[in-house]
């Protein structure tokens, strides 16, 4: 008995499939302390959303869902224990993705050797689509890079002699807000405007006195902060207390944040901000989302929930079209119809190429009147694009 | 000659070498093989450790650092060298002993306080050098070693738990022989009384720096076998502060002045942290622990438990008693402190 | 090539980092001086005063300032209780070492504490003058900036007057240049040890008050300060206070004005730098020297 329990994991699994009432498992390990517990509990609280929403309408495959969730505490030698532990001793039918590119690429590599499918919430800088994974699925429109695409479009369309002509950058030393604000300032070179500052800091800085005194010394047109949330507040507030004014500022993650505004004392008029997702849109599924996350949670969901509840669906997706969910022979099944089709979520239709990368670009919000309002592109717009940003 | 506790003792290595041998075909499942995997790479490097801590006296809580440039030296050799993986791993191990040298230059010139400063210095400047450096290590986007194996995980760990297994053994090895040594003695010389030492003429100095420069060798071989089975590279979790300390912890709790005392420790705490997160999750709490337990064993058990453990045999072997014992200056001095105040009342 | 307004800028936050960074590493030095204890927990009490001064405001709207009326007492307490209760019960032979391992141990603790409180979450006190400015010269200083700075100078004089000018300050560097001699003459020299760490973490009250102003706080951020500060104790000399302060006011100006070329990460390793050159070339120190053994 003891010599062949080294083989029988991966293969069989402890459950039968043919038991048809015993609940799925889905194990998930999430950064619920630490440097991302703020995103980790977003993502969540979205899973939590997909699986009450699934159950409530009678499970998959006749099935309940039931999640196994793990705390990380956003660190990689325990994100890959986690899912060691929820693959090979809890024997899960399923596995979801947890936060923060650098727990995604650890982590996908635990679950492409025991070959599982791994959609996940939160990989988007381009690293994570360039080791090799085969069974890697981001569940958002667009990778890091993308994220200002259309701002880009917006601010070189512009007449020569109203386009701004310099920029600053400063980005967290983060694989996915150095992937934002690197992205733009790519496409930014290439169309003429000038870098002035480019400048990466350490995720846990908290003076951010120099920086800013670099950035208002260059009197640059444009600043671009790859920023999380913290960081990019206190690099506006000293940023004030310098006096700078750019005509325009985009800052990744932090203006989305509810407590964004009064963090940096209610001057966000004008502030852009890159989002994969919107309350308002008008996908099938998305008011359904909105409706009974409210109901559970007492407030509406913001990007990261949609992210994890995005996940579900695509997962689920997959479990309905393949008929089965456990581990062994099922996931390839479940892998190769994710690559072959489209799946409708509540950000839109997502579909992959054969890195996992998904193929769509984010919407571009901007604080209007005390309010986050998106702004571009044109066709889903609610309020006019403020360019030259009003004084902070 | 025949005695009951030497018997014992031997028995209990005996079965502490069997029980790790047959550990991956008793595992139940390839989490709790890796688990073991993990408290072999603890062990491994606590008793790294314990070239420095057991044999001078001097506390490093950098020895995570030297872990981590193993790893990162075995990494960067596979991935971007193209080195075949062990040859990169000895190579990089090699490379962090040179490195050893300046390091303990600087960090040993000095008594005690600054030799703590400087190891800790050296977890924080490194941390910021390879999170910095991006270039060549990748920043904080990671490190990715290529697997030397081809093999599923389950297979993958059953390897990596045996070549720990092999490093181990071969540290022990060594620090038993140095204990047995002429230098062992020097150095013991230096942990009682550095002064006294160098006044008879010890090099105490370049004994020191030559036991500083093995450990780091130790220490950054097992890093680097670690980069190997682990994988993936991150420098916030390579250079922490908090596996130096864990390292500190389990060779005082197992015991510095024994050959196995922190494999025991390692053993018990290493176990003890796993089950605790992956009961609990990893909260806060398990700092708490960790540094109330610290502070218990700093207190109370500056010994370790194995002493203490033996301390318990030998109430029961009197033949024992009679014969000649290890002491240190300080249970000494505590001992002739108690007797001058016994005198004074 | 950086403009003269930036680099007046840089020097004068330089002088403002610097500033707290002195009377940061007093305490630490006032340790070394009385037990030959590197205080590694000396930060941790720091994030932990900065994190009380977040809590009174964030729940009573208390301004930070006031919150030192509680915390600087406290403190004072628990730095005296910490020695005699702790310090004292090691070993006079390992005491270096094990002082060492037993407040990492405490720091570790409060780290702990403070995540299980407060979660790890990022705070950050919301000052209605949070981003109000002064002009100086040109340049431009922040009022919380300012108002760390003068917490710094008037603790640090504070220190200084205590030290020269008082009874106990006598006792203390009698203590601290030789605890033999100074038990001969009548001091109680375990007293003033007790009350010397009690000072030492007072002003890690005062530090961490000044630190919440303006910058962001996270129960992991003592490692983060407790670096730098090291670094400044030993290049220093250790135990020389006035030695302490000006190694921190070069270092601090060295950090800022490096950033401009360097950028913020590489910037913080003029420390380490610093650390490994005095002790490769002149381990008692570059400004204690034979001061270090007086105050």
């Amino acid at each position: 008995m003891i010599v062949t329990l080294g083989a029988c994991s991966s293969s069989s699994g402890g459950d039968d499939a043919n038991d048809k009432t015993d609940p799925i498992t889905i194990g998930v390990s999430l950064p619920l302390t630490g440097d991302f517990s703020e995103p980790g509990k977003g993502v969540q609280q979205g899973y939590e959303a997909w699986a009450k929403i699934v159950n409530d309408s009678g499970g998959l495959l006749g099935r309940q869902v039931e999640l196994k969730i793990l705390d990380d505490q956003s660190n990689a030698d325990r994100v890959v224990a986690d899912y060691e532990q929820l693959i090979g001793k809890d024997e899960v039918d399923l596995v979801f993705g947890p936060f923060s590119t650098r727990l995604v690429v650890p982590s996908a590599r635990v679950a492409e050797e025991y070959d599982m499918l791994f959609v996940e919430p939160a990989g988007a800088a381009k690293e994570v689509f360039e080791q090799g994974f085969k069974n890697l699925f981001y569940a958002a429109p667009a990778v890091a890079n993308d994220h200002y695409n259309h701002l880009a479009d917006k601010i070189l369309a512009m007449p020569a002699d109203q386009r701004p002509k310099t920029a600053a950058y400063a980005a967290m030393d983060d694989p996915f807000a150095q992937g934002t604000a690197y992205g733009l300032k790519e496409k930014l070179e290439a169309g003429g405007i000038k870098t002035l500052v480019d400048e990466v800091y350490p995720p846990n800085t908290t003076d951010f006195s120099g920086i800013a005194a670099k950035i208002a010394d260059s009197k640059a047109d444009v600043l671009v902060g790859g920023s999380q949330y913290q960081d990019g507040v206190n690099l506006i507030v000293a940023l004030q207390q310098l006096g700078y004014q750019p005509k325009l500022a985009a800052f990744s993650t932090a203006p989305t944040n509810p407590e964004f505004a009064s963090a940096i004392g209610n001057k966000t008029e004008g502030v852009l901000s890159p989002t994969g997702y919107s309350q308002d849109a008008q996908y099938p599924s998305n008011k359904e989302f909105v409706e009974k996350y409210t109901a559970q949670f007492g407030k509406a969901p913001e990007e990261d929930q949609a992210n994890g509840y995005t996940t579900g669906q695509v997962v689920a997706a997959a479990v309905t079209a393949a008929g089965c969910a456990e581990q062994g022979e099922c996931q390839k099944k479940l892998v190769d119809w994710l690559r072959a089709n489209t799946v409708e979520t509540v950000v839109g239709p997502l579909s992959w190429d054969e890195t996992g990368k998904p193929k769509g670009a984010h919407m571009i919000q901007q604080w209007i009147g005390g309010d986050i309002k998106i702004v571009l592109p044109e066709d889903v717009k609610e309020a006019e694009f403020l360019y030259p940003k009003p004084a902070w | 000659m025949l005695n009951a506790s030497r018997a014992l003792k031997a028995g209990a290595i005996l079965l502490l070498a069997a029980g790790i041998l047959a550990f991956p075909s008793l595992a139940p499942n390839p989490y709790i093989l890796s688990v073991g995997v993990l408290v072999l790479n603890y062990a491994a490097l606590s008793t790294s450790w314990n070239f420095v801590g057991g044999f001078t006296g001097y506390i490093s809580l950098g020895h995570g650092a030297l872990a981590g440039l193993g790893a990162y030296g075995t990494g960067l050799l596979v991935a971007k060298g193209g080195l075949p993986p062990f040859l990169a791993l000895f190579a990089g191990a090699t490379l962090v002993a040179a490195l050893a040298v300046p390091i303990g230059f600087a960090a040993l010139r000095v008594r005690g306080a600054s030799f703590v400063i400087v190891s800790i210095s050296l977890v924080l400047i490194l941390l910021l050098i390879f999170q910095s450096w991006a270039s060549v290590t990748g920043g904080s986007r990671g490190l990715v070693v290529p697997r030397p194996f081809d093999l599923s995980r389950p297979e993958h760990h059953r390897v990596f738990y045996y070549l720990f297994a092999g490093l181990l053994a071969l540290a022990l090895l060594v620090w038993w022989l140095i204990d047995r040594s002429r230098f062992g003695l020097g150095l013991k010389s230096i942990r009682e009384d550095e002064d006294k030492a160098e006044a008879l003429g010890t090099a105490t100095y370049a004994y020191k720096l030559i036991v500083f420069v093995v450990s780091a060798f130790f220490t950054a071989l097992t890093g680097g076998l670690y980069a190997l089975w682990f994988g993936d590279l991150d420098p916030v979790f390579q250079f922490s502060i908090l596996t130096g300390s864990y390292l500190v912890l389990m060779a005082l709790l197992g015991g510095v002045r024994q050959l196995f005392g922190p494999v025991v420790g390692a053993i018990i705490v290493g176990t003890a942290l796993e089950y605790f997160k992956g009961a609990y999750g990893d909260t806060p709490l398990h700092l708490v622990a960790t540094g109330l337990l610290l502070a218990l064993v700093v207190l109370f058990m500056p010994d370790g438990v194995l002493p203490a453990v033996a301390d318990l045999f030998k109430r029961f072997d009197r033949t024992q008693s009679s014969s000649i014992r290890e002491v240190t200056a300080s249970e000494l001095r505590d001992e002739r402190l108690k007797k001058a105040e016994g005198a004074a009342r | 090539m950086p403009s003269g307004a930036l680099l007046f800028q840089s020097v004068l936050l330089g002088l403002l980092l610097g500033g707290l960074y002195a009377l940061l590493a007093s305490g630490l030095t006032l340790y070394f001086g009385i037990m030959r204890v590197v205080m590694i927990a000396h930060s941790a009490f720091l994030i932990l005063a900065a994190y009380l001064a977040w809590w009174l405001h964030d729940q009573a709207g208390i301004d930070p300032l006031l919150s030192m009326i509680g915390t600087v007492p406290l403190f004072f307490l628990a730095g005296v209780g910490l020695q005699r209760a702790l310090l004292t019960r090691l070993r006079p032979a390992t005491l270096t070492m094990m002082s060492v391992l037993l407040t990492f141990a405490i720091a570790l603790l409060i780290e702990g504490l403070l995540g299980y409180a407060f979660s790890g979450t990022q705070r950050r006190i919301n000052l209605g003058y949070g981003s109000a400015s002064l002009e100086v010269l040109g340049a431009r200083v922040a009022v919380v900036k300012l108002i760390a700075f003068g917490l710094a100078v008037v603790a640090l004089t504070t220190l200084y007057l205590l030290m020269k000018k008082t009874r106990f300050g006598w006792a203390l560097r009698a203590t601290i240049q030789h605890r033999d001699a100074a038990r001969l003459l009548g001091i109680d020299t375990d007293r003033v040890a007790g009350f010397g760490f009690g000072i030492g973490l007072a002003t890690a009250a005062v530090g961490g008050t000044a630190l919440s102003l303006d910058t962001t706080i996270y129960p992991s951020l003592h490692w983060h300060w407790i670096g730098p500060l090291m670094a400044i104790i030993v290049v220093g000399g250790l135990g020389s206070v006035p030695g302490a302060a000006i190694a921190a006011l070069v270092l601090g100006m060295a950090q800022s004005l490096l950033q401009i070329p360097m950028g913020t990460t590489w910037a913080q390793t003029v420390f380490y730098v610093a650390l490994f050159a005095t002790l490769a070339f002149r381990p008692q120190g570059f400004f204690g020297g034979r001061l270090a053994q007086r105050f």
